[in-house]
């Protein structure tokens, strides 16, 4: 059978790195991807020179709906290495429970997603029912449920209200026995089992080489966090486990997820009942000139940002590098040999926002459009049908 | 297999008697938790005019015309709501105790007409006696006095501005001479006047 082309891309304006795949298949198989990445140009690096140190944060802050704290996290810390300072113990608690809170629901949202291109609507639907509680709780702490606009270089702007830390913690405490509930269906579905188990195997040597971060490297077995590895804010006053499969497929990157929300949920709380006194804020004016560098442990890998200082109050040079960046390219090692039905949840279990996947357009050789983004989807949710009427399920 | 099954029809079962989680929106007005971040909006009467808030505003949504017809010379503070992001810098950067521009629980901010979606307050303003230019606003001068008590008097500037707004001057002693020197030193004046002024030989 003739080779066919297939574009993925190239644009996808909610996510730190448009991308652009072009699958080659052979039938249903891909024998050849490349990935192209750069498209979207936004200018956020140049308009953060624009900006004062303390307004860039709330560029930063839009460089990514979902990890809206993780870069703001990563980019205060670069700009305290430069002065170099430490901030105040409470605001380093309050930065942790918001990093935290982040990373249960932007994991939660991945959950969702995944249920939907498997053709689990149900798991899609309870996931984002369950996440929603945990935007009411970021509401209650930070006055939004997205961009918190918390983090400041030497503090955070805002203290948490002794009076919110019951509510919050009861609705912390509401949701465990729904995810509970939740991990129990997606583990012991013997479905799911056959769809994910054994696809997309990144082994423990390619993530080493493609140098891949977070839960895409965590999944096949390389123990790796910066919160680990390189403690920072609230991370080493708390106990919490670092977890680390060893099979590298979607199964694993999806348990790995899942777990890691139990831990940030174990953070938030302890955090919250050992929440010390004090100042949240050093009230920084002058940065002298000099480099600093920050990284922080995002939902989808080590996010890192360097910052060069003149001496004014803006950045002379301001670089980011977002998670998303390294393990994008693992796709080359997990996704040939697959099929294209099963290259959707391969692409989507690394954790790109998947909205990429509305841009998503199959084109046979002679360039036809065959297939779109429902029609991708289409055939993943299929291949999951198939799978359960073979087990005799439906 | 049949175990989770069971577990997840009682789910559904349950989701079924409690009804949908979602809420009846349009018609169950939506109340904002009073931590949330909504539209920034002035109070008149605390605000000074004193343009922290237009300094600090991280994308520009703050902006100020100052109007100097001698008439009514006034300040009018404009907050462009589509352009704002509810960051709360204003709030946090406020120097009349962050109250003259506060967060509010607002968040239904549709609007047709772009061109409309803004905010002004007005607030008097005290111009130059020399070159009729914008000095600062009444309300911020009188919030610099009372704030340096006795050392006010140091500046014609500021008791000038007080006992004018007490009405306890006779506006014709300002008027009297117009020479840019000596004379004029003790009058309301703009920092470029001012030093004009203390400098000049005449």
């Amino acid at each position: 059978m003739a080779r066919s082309v297939i574009p993925i891309g190239p644009y996808h304006p909610l996510q730190e790195e448009p991308e652009f795949f072009t699958l080659t298949v052979d039938g249903e198989t891909v024998v050849d991807i490349e990935v192209n990445l750069g498209y979207n140009h936004r200018g956020i690096e140049k308009l953060s020179e624009r900006k004062t140190f303390d307004q860039s944060t709330f560029v930063i802050e839009r460089i990514c709906g979902i990890c809206s704290t993780s870069h703001p996290f990563a980019y205060t810390r670069a700009v305290e290495d430069v002065i170099p300072v430490e901030v105040p113990e409470r605001a380093k608690y309050i930065r942790t429970i918001i990093a935290e809170g982040e990373r249960i629901h932007s994991h939660l949202l991945w959950l969702g997603l995944a249920g939907h291109f498997l053709g689990y609507n149900t798991v899609y639907m309870w996931v984002w029912k369950l996440r929603e509680e945990i935007l009411d709780v970021m509401e209650i702490l930070s006055g939004n449920r997205n961009n918190y606009a918390m983090f400041k270089p030497g503090g955070v702007r805002r203290d948490i209200k002794e009076e919110d830390i019951p509510v919050v913690m009861r609705k912390i405490d509401s949701i465990i026995p729904t995810i509970d509930r939740l991990k129990k269906a997606i583990l012991d579905d013997p479905v799911l089992h056959v769809r994910l188990k054994g696809i997309g195997v990144l082994t423990k040597e390619e993530a080493i080489n493609y140098c891949a971060v977070g839960p895409t490297s965590r999944a096949s077995g390389v123990a790796r966090d910066v919160r680990k590895d390189a403690p920072y804010g609230a991370y080493d006053r708390v106990e919490w486990d670092m977890i680390v499969t060893e099979h590298g497929d979607v199964f694993d990157k999806a348990v790995v997820r899942i777990l890691e929300t139990y831990e940030s949920i174990k953070i938030v709380k302890t955090c919250l009942q050992n929440l010390p006194g004090g100042d949240i804020d050093l009230n920084i004016k002058d940065i002298p000139p000099g480099e600093g560098i920050g990284a922080h442990e995002a939902p989808r890998g080590e996010v890192f940002h360097y910052v060069r200082s003149d001496g004014t109050n803006r950045p002379a040079r301001h670089k980011v590098r977002a998670p998303s960046y390294m393990n994008i390219p693992t796709c080359q090692a997990t996704v040939i040999g697959e099929t294209i039905s099963d290259a959707t949840i391969i692409l989507a279990a690394v954790d790109p926002c998947y909205c990429c996947t509305e841009r998503m357009a199959v084109r046979d050789s002679k360039g036809a459009r065959l297939y779109d983004t429902k029609e991708l989807i289409r055939l993943s949710q299929q291949k999951t049908e198939r799978i359960k009427r073979k087990m005799g399920i439906k | 297999m049949k175990l989770p099954k069971v577990r997840e029809l009682t789910e559904a079962v349950k989701a079924l008697l409690t009804g949908p989680y979602t809420s009846k929106f349009p018609k169950q007005p939506h109340v904002a938790h009073p931590n949330f971040r909504g539209q920034p909006v002035y109070d008149a009467d605390r605000c000074v005019g004193c343009l922290a808030c237009e300094n600090v505003c991280p994308v520009e949504a703050i902006a100020h015309e100052d109007i100097t017809d001698h008439e009514n010379p006034r300040r009018v503070m404009i907050h462009y709501t589509d352009t704002c992001i509810f960051c709360g810098s204003c709030e946090a950067a406020c120097i009349a105790d962050n109250r003259g521009i506060k967060l509010s629980g607002e968040w239904d901010l549709a609007f047709f007409d772009r061109s409309a979606a803004m905010e002004t307050i007005e607030k008097e303003l005290e111009l130059c006696e020399i070159c009729g230019g914008p000095v600062a606003c009444k309300d911020h001068l009188r919030w610099i006095s009372e704030r340096i008590g006795e050392l006010s008097f140091s500046s014609p500037t500021l008791y000038l501005s007080r006992l004018k707004g007490l009405g306890v001057i006779d506006e014709n002693i300002i008027e009297a001479s117009r020479d840019y020197g000596r004379s004029d030193r003790v009058k309301i004046l703009c920092a470029r006047c001012r030093r004009e002024t203390t400098l000049t030989t005449k």
